[in-house]
């Protein structure tokens, strides 16, 4: 039996490929050092005034001091564990429920106004309420996050759900699949991309949570720190607290967007 | 006695978005005997599939009757396997995975699963790419996917839907050499809805004709060429007979097709 072959072989970057990708890099890498030379040198000419802007170089001592001492290892832990139990709660809440709506059409229509509405309401604007109801402490931060996370979670989830393909319903009914066969060998692989797509975009919004709720009212962590310290004008205080944060949610997304690509690996690139 | 009975069969659908409704098959009556293979053609929408996803007892009948060895068809059973036109193959499993899907689906309790999925992963030819998932394969390759997982539950009736119309024509001719060559060995009773003329002939023992609006059936015609069938046959005066008489049969529904398709323009 002859079998016309269509090798799946990564096709080798050619040279030209390769150069136009170097040379995208690079642009990009000029950009950064550009970036940072004005950064650097616009206050020292004093084209800028310094107490405004800072310096790369000052950040980067202010940060060599900073990070190794107690009271930031402190700060970083608060916000990590109201982050954290916030984006676990979200996911716990917000993968069933989306699992659930989007299987379920009575109570996908049930619950979509409620849902709808609170998620059109800026969360941040919800924060008073919640801080009268749960306090200053942890427990009025991890509700911002799971607020800021949930919606996300759950939207995604319903859509890959509703999403699934019916066509390979249809076959694995033709083989005398259950209900519950379909649901775990159908639906959640092929909704588990979008999961990882909600919870990627619920990082952000967790991330985003966390310090807005403790720049507007906490006794510590990283958020309270970058509000004490603009309250203070000091900048370059400030700008490690606030590079740290970014760093964090780029680092955290990275890694949500690095498992999204290896869980839908099976789906042809488009 | 047959072994596939239709009676009276009629199928119903809803119309999208409105509660009227429409007969897409009715009246069908139809007998197959036991290890045949039979062919359907008909102009789109005519029925085709829809009579054969009743026989898989994937939709609702809404009159009459199918028994299979005696037995009503209430539902999926595994007597019975589909193979689907393309993308019905779950992109996230390898070959071997799709191939082990249908027996999984049957609980599947005699020996070495992995064993039997590669055994019939080998009868189509594919063995070499076990580990490969549907999008790495040509549309070709993935239909042979198609067909093992069928044949790997061992059905008594196989039903295929268009499963080689999204193929070339030259894919095409091969997957039918080889998918004869498959059938010779068992003869598992087959029932393969196609577009193509050549395809209908080829293939089957009967070639069920179907016309539209709705779905009945026009003619039976049966193939009287020699097993194995060999592509010399294709050229040869029998087979241009069998080609007039489903000519005619499809020509009037084509020309209603034509008149659409300049109506809509």
């Amino acid at each position: 039996m002859t079998i016309a072959l269509d090798k799946p072989v990564a096709a080798s970057a050619s040279l030209r490929e390769r150069f136009e990708k170097n040379r995208r890099t690079a642009i990009s890498t000029l950009s950064v050092i550009v970036f940072l030379l004005a950064w650097q040198f616009l206050p020292m000419l004093g084209a800028v005034d310094i107490r405004l802007t800072s310096t790369p170089l000052r950040v980067l001592k202010t940060a060599m001091e900073l990070v190794p001492t107690a009271d930031f290892a402190n700060d970083l832990r608060i916000s990590g564990v109201e982050f954290l139990a916030g984006m676990a709660l979200a996911i716990a809440v917000g993968i069933p429920l989306g699992l659930i709506l989007g299987t379920s059409r009575t109570a996908r229509l049930f619950i979509d106004p409620p849902l709808m509405a609170i998620y059109a309401t800026p969360r941040l604007a919800l924060l008073p309420i919640i801080i009268v109801w749960l306090g200053i402490g942890l427990a009025s931060k991890i509700a911002v996050v799971f607020l800021g996370a949930v919606f996300y979670v759950l939207i995604n989830t319903m859509a890959g759900v509703t999403d699934t393909d019916q066509r390979l319903v249809r076959a694995a009914k033709s083989f005398g699949a259950t209900r519950l066969d379909i649901f775990i060998r159908i639906i959640l692989p092929s909704a588990l991309p979008a999961v990882m797509i909600g919870i990627r975009l619920g990082i952000g919004r967790g991330v985003l949570g966390v310090i807005v709720g403790e720049m507007f009212s906490s006794e510590a962590g990283l958020g309270n720190k970058i509000m004490t310290y603009g309250e203070a004008v000091r900048i370059d205080h400030l700008l490690v607290y606030t590079l740290f944060v970014s760093l964090c949610g780029y680092l955290m997304t990275t890694g949500a967007r690095l498992i999204e690509e290896r869980l839908r690996s099976w789906r042809p690139q488009a | 006695m047959a072994q596939i009975v239709i009676e009276d069969l009629a199928i119903e659908y809803k119309k999208p978005n409105s509660d009227a409704r429409f007969m897409a098959v009715e009246g069908i009556s139809y007998s197959i005997e036991k290890g045949a293979f039979v062919t359907i053609v008909g102009a789109s929408g005519c029925g085709k599939s829809s009579l054969l996803m009743a026989l898989a007892g994937l939709i609702p009948l809404a009159r009459g009757s199918v028994t299979i060895d005696g037995k009503t068809v209430i539902g999926p059973g595994s007597d019975r396997a589909v193979v689907f036109q393309d993308a019905s193959l779950l992109p996230w499993r390898s070959v071997l995975g799709n191939v082990s899907f249908g027996l999984e689906m049957q609980r599947y309790g005699g020996g070495d699963l992995k064993e039997r999925a590669m055994h019939y992963i080998d009868k189509v030819g594919l063995t070499r790419f076990a580990d490969y998932h549907p999008h790495q394969l040509s549309g070709g390759m993935r239909q042979r996917v198609n067909i093992a997982r069928a044949l790997a539950v061992d059905p008594e009736v196989l039903l295929m839907d268009e499963p080689f119309g999204a193929l070339d024509a030259q894919t095409r001719e091969v997957m039918g050499d080889d998918l004869l060559d498959i059938w010779e060995r068992d003869k598992k009773t087959a029932l393969f809805v196609t577009h193509s003329i050549d395809e209908a002939i080829f293939l089957a023992d009967e070639v069920l004709v179907m016309g539209k609006d709705p779905g009945h059936v026009k003619d039976i015609v049966k193939i009287d060429l020699p097993r194995p069938r060999t592509n010399d046959m294709y050229d040869s005066e029998q087979f241009n007979e069998y080609r007039k008489i489903l000519r005619n049969h499809l020509a009037k529904d084509m020309a209603d097709m034509r008149m659409q398709t300049v109506a809509e323009a």
